[in-house]
């Protein structure tokens, strides 16, 4: 139904439109009614058609009863046929039997072979075997001639190193031998400079020797006179002379005396030490008898006795050694104890210088080279132990000179003539017990 | 044996040693007539010119001017015609190695100068006769005398 277009809001229109719109409902409603007959004529229809369809579905069943008849008996023949096939069946497990013996003689054959084969392999691997015994022993073989290559080629490597090391070492001894060429030429270059100095310290002995002389003689020389003058003055103008005068003169005397003690010992100080050491094989009795011969006054004086037997020879600078002996002995007498005879002992033997040590003077001797050691003993008055050293040091004295005289230099001689025989010299003693004094020096 | 009259030559150059010697003299028991001459020259040229009687013995001093002791006494030794002079040397010194030279260059004794004059007197009287015997003897015996 087509919409009809209004033309204008108004009230006339509206109930137009709504006689329209009924129109339209009364026409719907009956369409919905031709359709509801329409259903029914449909409904009957379908009544119909079920009914014929049962007919259809009564006449199948009978159909299919006939066919469950066909099918049984289809089952019959399919059992005769299974029947059929069951002998068939044990027809073929006979001849599966026969060819299940046919295989087992097979296999048999097979076990034959199979153990011929072993055997086979056995040999095969006992000739590998063989093969690699051989092998090994080839190996070792070659091992062996490497190693031996290889210690070949050590040897002609050391060799090569020991004579690079030769060449080395003659290069080195070359260097050496150049170096003791310089080293000569250094100590030669030193023995002239040495040289030169014992040249010079020649020269500077001569001068020494020179001032000694002028010592000796020209200082000397006026001391004496004045001695002289006054024993002369004293001997022949005594008369004229008062006590004070002589005494005065006595003094003069007395000093003068020690003014050339002095002189003569510093003279036979500085002798010693200028002089030249001419060693020589000497009789040191000989010595001891000349000292003794000197000394004769003294010894007789102090009833002295000295014990000197059989000392031997020694190389000695002999008026040096004298001068010692000389020293050492008077020394004694000098130091004498005035109540007992002065009683010397002077002995000599050929000593290790082991022997010697244990005294701090000693250090400086060796032990195993062979010693001179000659000893002086007495009897006298000693020292205390501490004035061991210092007795041999140059003015060193112990007493006063108004108890014993002496300038303190004899024993600084002793000392000096011991170490120019390079020997050492030590004194033992205690206060009132006497003094030991030994001397070491090469026996050679 | 000594002679009756003793010719002693003395060469010192010093004038109070000379006096000293010569007073010492006076004071022996013996005979004398004393030379003295004051150096080593003077001594040399006494004893080789030949106008000179030669001395019964020389006492030498060494420490001279001109020419030495020493030189003397080498001279002396070396001079077929006074090489047995008794020579007595006398000196100040007491050094044992001018003292051995000298014995070796032939001196017979060797005094050494006391400072004591009553030594000096015993010395000198001391050393005459062993000069004087040394006269026969040949010089071989050597002396030291010390006061």
């Amino acid at each position: 139904m087509a919409k009809i277009k209004l033309p204008d809001d108004d009230e006339l229109t509206i109930a137009r439109r709504e006689v329209i719109f009924y129109k339209a409902e009364k026409e719907k409603l009956l369409s919905e009614l031709i359709i509801a007959r329409k259903e029914l004529v449909f409904q009957k229809e379908e009544k119909g058609k079920r009914a014929a369809e049962l007919g259809i579905a009564n006449i199948e069943l009978a159909f299919q009863d006939e066919e469950k008849g066909k099918r049984a008996a289809e089952l019959g023949i399919a059992n005769i046929e299974l029947a059929f096939q069951d002998k068939e069946k044990g027809n073929r497990a006979a001849e599966l039997g026969i060819a299940n013996k046919e295989l087992a003689f097979e296999d048999e054959e097979k076990g034959k072979r199979a153990a011929e084969l072993i055997i086979a392999n056995k040999e095969l691997v006992f000739q590998n075997k063989e093969k690699e015994n051989r092998a090994a022993e080839l190996g070792i073989a070659n091992k062996e001639l490497l190693f031996q290559n290889e210690e070949k080629e050590k040897r002609a490597a050391e060799l090569i190193i020991a004579n690079k090391e030769l060449l080395f070492q003659n290069e080195e001894k070359e260097k050496r031998a150049a170096e003791l060429i310089i080293a000569n030429k250094e100590l030669a270059f030193q023995n002239e400079e040495k040289e030169k100095r014992a040249a010079e310290l020649i020269i500077a002995n001569k001068e020494l020797l020179a001032f000694t002389y002028v010592s000796s003689h020209d200082l000397q020389e006026p001391l004496r006179k004045i001695q002289t003058f006054v024993t002369i003055i004293l001997e022949n103008e005594n008369k004229n002379l008062s006590e004070n005068g002589k005494y005065n003169f006595q003094r003069m005397q007395l000093a003068a005396g020690r003014m050339q003690q002095l002189i003569d010992d510093l003279l036979a100080f500085s002798r010693i030490a200028t002089t030249e050491l001419k060693f020589e094989k000497t009789e040191l009795n000989t010595l001891i008898d000349e000292v003794k011969i000197e000394l004769k006054d003294t010894i007789q004086e102090k009833h002295a006795t000295i014990e000197a037997t059989e000392l031997g020879s020694a190389n000695i600078i002999a008026f040096q050694f004298r001068q010692l002996m000389y020293n050492l002995i008077s020394n004694a007498l000098k130091f004498s104890n005035p109540d007992v005879p002065s009683h010397i002992i002077i002995k000599s033997r050929i000593e290790k210088g082991i022997k010697a040590v244990g005294t701090s003077r000693a250090i400086s001797l060796q032990p195993e080279k062979d010693y001179c050691h000659i000893t002086v003993k007495d009897n006298g008055i000693g020292f205390e132990p501490h004035f061991s050293e210092r007795i041999f040091e140059v003015f060193q004295k112990l007493h006063g000179k108004e108890v014993y005289g002496g300038t303190g230099i004899g024993l600084a001689i002793v000392k000096k003539i011991v170490e120019n025989h390079n020997g050492v010299i030590i004194a033992t003693s205690e206060l009132k017990k006497g003094a030991t004094f030994d001397i070491y020096f090469p026996a050679n | 044996m000594v002679p009756e009259k003793l010719n002693i030559l003395l060469a010192d150059d010093d004038t109070d040693d000379c006096n000293f010697f010569e007073k010492a003299l006076k004071q022996l028991p013996v005979q004398t007539n004393l030379k003295i001459v004051n150096d080593g020259e003077q001594l040399m040229q006494f004893l080789t010119n030949g106008e000179n009687k030669i001395p019964d013995v020389l006492f030498l001093d060494i420490n001279m001017p001109r020419k030495t002791g020493f030189e003397c006494l080498a001279e002396i030794k070396a001079n077929k015609k006074i090489k047995d002079l008794p020579v007595v040397m006398f000196s100040t010194s007491n050094s044992h190695e001018k003292i051995s030279t000298l014995f070796k260059i032939g001196a017979h004794v060797y005094v050494h100068k006391p400072s004591d004059f009553s030594q000096l007197v015993q010395v000198i009287h001391h050393a005459l006769p062993m000069a004087a015997e040394n006269i026969f003897s040949n010089g071989q015996i050597k002396y030291i005398l010390n006061a």
